[in-house]
C-alpha cells in the first residue's frame, strides 16, 4: 500500500519497460502537436481528440519513468501553449506535467497493454487533465472554466476510443529487446 | 539530510519544481487589475505579512523601549523638571511684578516730567496702619529725603493724603479716607467749594455743600488749594451719590486714586501748582497734564479712570458753556474758612471736562 502514496518511487520488477527507436518519441510528439494544430483548420471535430494528451499518456505508461514522463508532459504542454493564441504559457504545461508523472507512475505498477485498461486510463487522464486546466484557469486567470460538461464527456470518450487504436499504432515503434 | 530526501523522492521533487516553474511562468504572464502582473500580487502577498509583522514587532519593541526601558531616568528628570518649573514660575512672578512696577514707575516718571517746575519725590508704600480704623500708610521716604509734615501725597490717578509723621527714613501718610482727614475741594462743574472728609470707610464724603446745590453723579471733585497742602486742581474723585441732609448734602465720593492698593506714590515737596510742560500736552496723554478745563488730569491711566472721565464729560455737558474762567463762585460755603473761594487761574479754567 505504501507505493500508492509514492507512486513514482520505483517500478514493479515484473513490469516491462519499453524502449523506442531514437528520435521516435520526439518525432511522434512533434507530429501530434502539428496535427492538433493543423486539424483545427478543418473544423471542430478535430477537437474531439487531444493528440498531445494521448502521446503524453502513452509514453508515460510505456516508459514507466516518472522523471521522463513529467518532463515529456511539460515540454508537450508548453509547446501546445505556445501554439495556442490565447493561453498563457504553462496552462497546458502544468496539466500535462502532472498527467505525464501520474501516467508514468501508474504504468510502473499496472499492466497497461490491455485495451480496456488503456481506455480507462485515457478516460481518467482526460478528465484529470481537464480538472487541472479548469482549476488553473479559475484560480490564476479568473476564467469560469468548466470542470465537467457533456461535450467534455463526448470528447473524453472519443479520445479514449481513438487512443486505443493510436496506442496500438505507437506500439509498433517499440524497439525489440 | 536535504540531499537524502531529494534523492529519495527525486521524481516528486522534480515534479514540484517543474510545476512551480510553470506556475511562476504563468504568474509572469497573467495580469490582474490595474495591469499588475500576478507575480507581483503573489510577491506582495508573500512579503506583506512579514513586513507587517516586522513593523508591528518594531513598533512594539519601540514602545517597550520608550515606555519602559528609556524611562529609567524619568523620575530624576521629573524631579529636575519640577524644580525647574518652580524656579521658572517664581522667576515669572518676579518678572511680572517687575513689569507692573516698571509700568507704575513709568507713569510716575511721565507725571514727573510733565511737571518739571514742581519739586516732587517718588516713594514706595512699605507699610500701613495696624489699626483698621486708621487709614494711614508708611512710605520709604523720610526726613533725610527732605520730606516734611503736611506735604501732599498723590498718584497720577488722584490725591492720596498728606504726610502726618516724618521719621528719619520713613514717613506716615494720612489717607483722605481717614476720619481725621480734610481736604479743600470744589465741584468741577459748579465750582462749589467744600471739604472732603473721611469717615473711616473707604468712601470719603464731601461736606459743607448746601442742599440747594445741584450735584450730579459722576461730577469731578478737585482740590481747591485752600487747605494749603494740596495744589489746586488735583483730582480727588467723582461724585458717586448725593442725598439731602441736615443742614448739608451727604455727597459720597469715589476716590480717583486706588487707596486700597497703593504701591508707588509721589510726594509733592511744595504746594506749588502743577502746571504741565506745554510741549508734552499733546505728546503723552498718559502722563499727568492739565486739560483745557484747568484740571491737573493726572489720571487717565486705568479703565476706571477712563470710565469716570467719560461719565463726567457726559454729566458736564450742560455746563460746557456756563462757567467762564473769571466767573465767581456762585454758592457760598457754610464752612467759615472756605467761604471765599479763590477764582481759578486761567490755566485751570473750569470748562467742561473733555475726554
Amino acid at each position: 500500500m505504501s507505493y500508492m502514496l509514492n507512486p513514482g518511487a520505483q517500478s514493479e520488477p515484473n513490469i516491462e519497460v519499453h524502449k523506442y527507436y531514437g528520435g521516435a518519441i520526439v518525432l511522434v510528439c512533434f507530429l501530434a502537436l502539428v496535427l492538433q494544430a493543423f486539424l483545427h483548420k478543418f473544423g471542430h471535430w478535430a477537437e474531439l481528440v487531444d493528440l498531445p494528451l494521448l502521446v503524453t499518456v502513452y509514453f508515460g505508461v510505456s516508459r514507466r519513468n516518472p522523471t521522463s514522463g513529467l518532463l515529456l508532459g511539460a515540454i508537450v504542454g508548453i509547446v501546445q501553449d505556445g501554439l495556442s493564441h490565447d493561453n498563457p504559457i504553462g496552462l497546458f504545461g502544468i496539466a500535462k506535467t502532472l498527467v505525464g508523472y501520474l501516467a508514468s507512475s501508474v504504468g510502473a505498477r499496472i499492466d497497461t497493454e490491455n485495451p480496456a485498461i488503456r481506455i480507462a486510463l485515457i478516460f481518467v487522464f482526460f478528465h484529470f487533465h481537464q480538472i487541472v486546466i479548469a482549476t488553473t484557469e479559475r484560480v490564476l486567470l479568473a476564467r469560469p472554466a468548466p470542470y465537467f460538461t457533456f461535450p467534455l464527456l463526448l470528447n473524453s470518450v472519443a479520445t479514449a476510443a481513438f487512443g486505443v487504436a493510436f496506442f496500438a499504432l505507437l506500439d509498433r515503434l517499440r524497439r525489440t529487446s | 539530510m536535504v540531499d537524502t530526501v531529494i534523492s529519495r523522492h527525486r521524481p516528486l521533487a522534480l515534479l514540484a519544481a517543474v510545476v512551480m516553474a510553470q506556475l511562476l511562468l504563468l504568474a509572469f504572464q497573467i495580469k490582474r487589475d490595474h495591469d499588475v502582473r500576478l507575480i507581483r500580487y503573489w510577491a506582495a502577498a508573500v512579503v506583506t505579512p512579514f513586513e507587517r509583522g516586522g513593523t508591528w514587532s518594531l513598533s512594539k519593541l519601540g514602545g517597550i523601549w520608550s515606555g519602559y526601558v528609556a524611562l529609567r531616568g524619568a523620575k530624576a528628570e521629573n524631579v529636575r523638571l519640577h524644580s525647574q518649573l518652580a524656579q521658572l514660575e517664581l522667576r515669572n512672578r518676579e518678572l511680572a511684578s517687575q513689569a507692573a512696577e516698571a509700568q507704575r514707575l513709568s507713569v510716575l516718571l511721565n507725571f514727573r516730567e510733565s511737571h518739571p517746575e514742581a519739586p516732587m519725590l517718588a516713594a514706595q508704600v512699605i507699610g500701613a496702619s495696624a489699626d483698621p480704623a486708621s487709614h494711614t500708610l508708611v512710605l520709604n521716604r523720610g526726613e533725610h529725603d527732605r520730606v516734611r509734615r503736611n506735604m501732599a501725597v498723590i498718584t497720577p490717578d488722584g490725591i492720596v493724603g498728606k504726610i502726618v509723621e516724618v521719621f528719619p527714613n520713613t514717613s506716615q501718610v494720612l489717607l483722605i479716607s481717614d476720619r481725621d482727614s480734610g481736604v479743600g475741594a470744589l465741584l468741577a462743574d459748579t465750582r462749589t467749594h467744600g471739604v472732603v472728609k473721611g469717615n473711616g470707610d473707604p468712601v470719603p464724603r464731601l461736606d459743607y455743600v448746601v442742599n440747594d446745590e445741584k450735584v450730579r453723579v459722576g461730577e469731578w471733585i478737585l482740590t481747591s488749594g485752600e487747605d494749603r497742602i494740596f495744589p489746586k486742581g488735583l483730582m480727588i474723585g467723582t461724585v458717586s451719590g448725593a442725598t439731602d441732609g441736615n443742614p448739608f448734602q451727604m455727597i459720597r465720593i469715589e476716590p480717583s486714586a486706588h487707596l486700597d492698593r497703593l504701591e508707588d506714590v509721589i510726594i509733592l515737596l511744595s504746594q506749588q501748582e502743577l502746571t504741565p510742560k506745554r510741549g508734552d500736552e499733546s505728546a503723552d496723554s498718559s502722563a499727568g497734564s492739565a486739560n483745557p478745563s484747568g484740571i491737573v488730569q493726572i489720571g487717565a491711566l486705568s479703565a476706571r479712570q477712563s470710565e469716570k472721565s467719560t461719565a463726567a464729560a457726559n454729566v458736564a455737558k450742560p455746563a460746557a458753556t456756563a462757567p467762564s474762567p473769571e466767573a465767581p463762585v456762585q454758592k457760598a460755603h457754610s464752612r467759615p474758612s472756605q467761604t471765599q473761594a479763590v477764582p481759578p487761574s486761567p490755566a485751570h479754567a473750569p470748562e467742561a471736562p473733555q475726554n
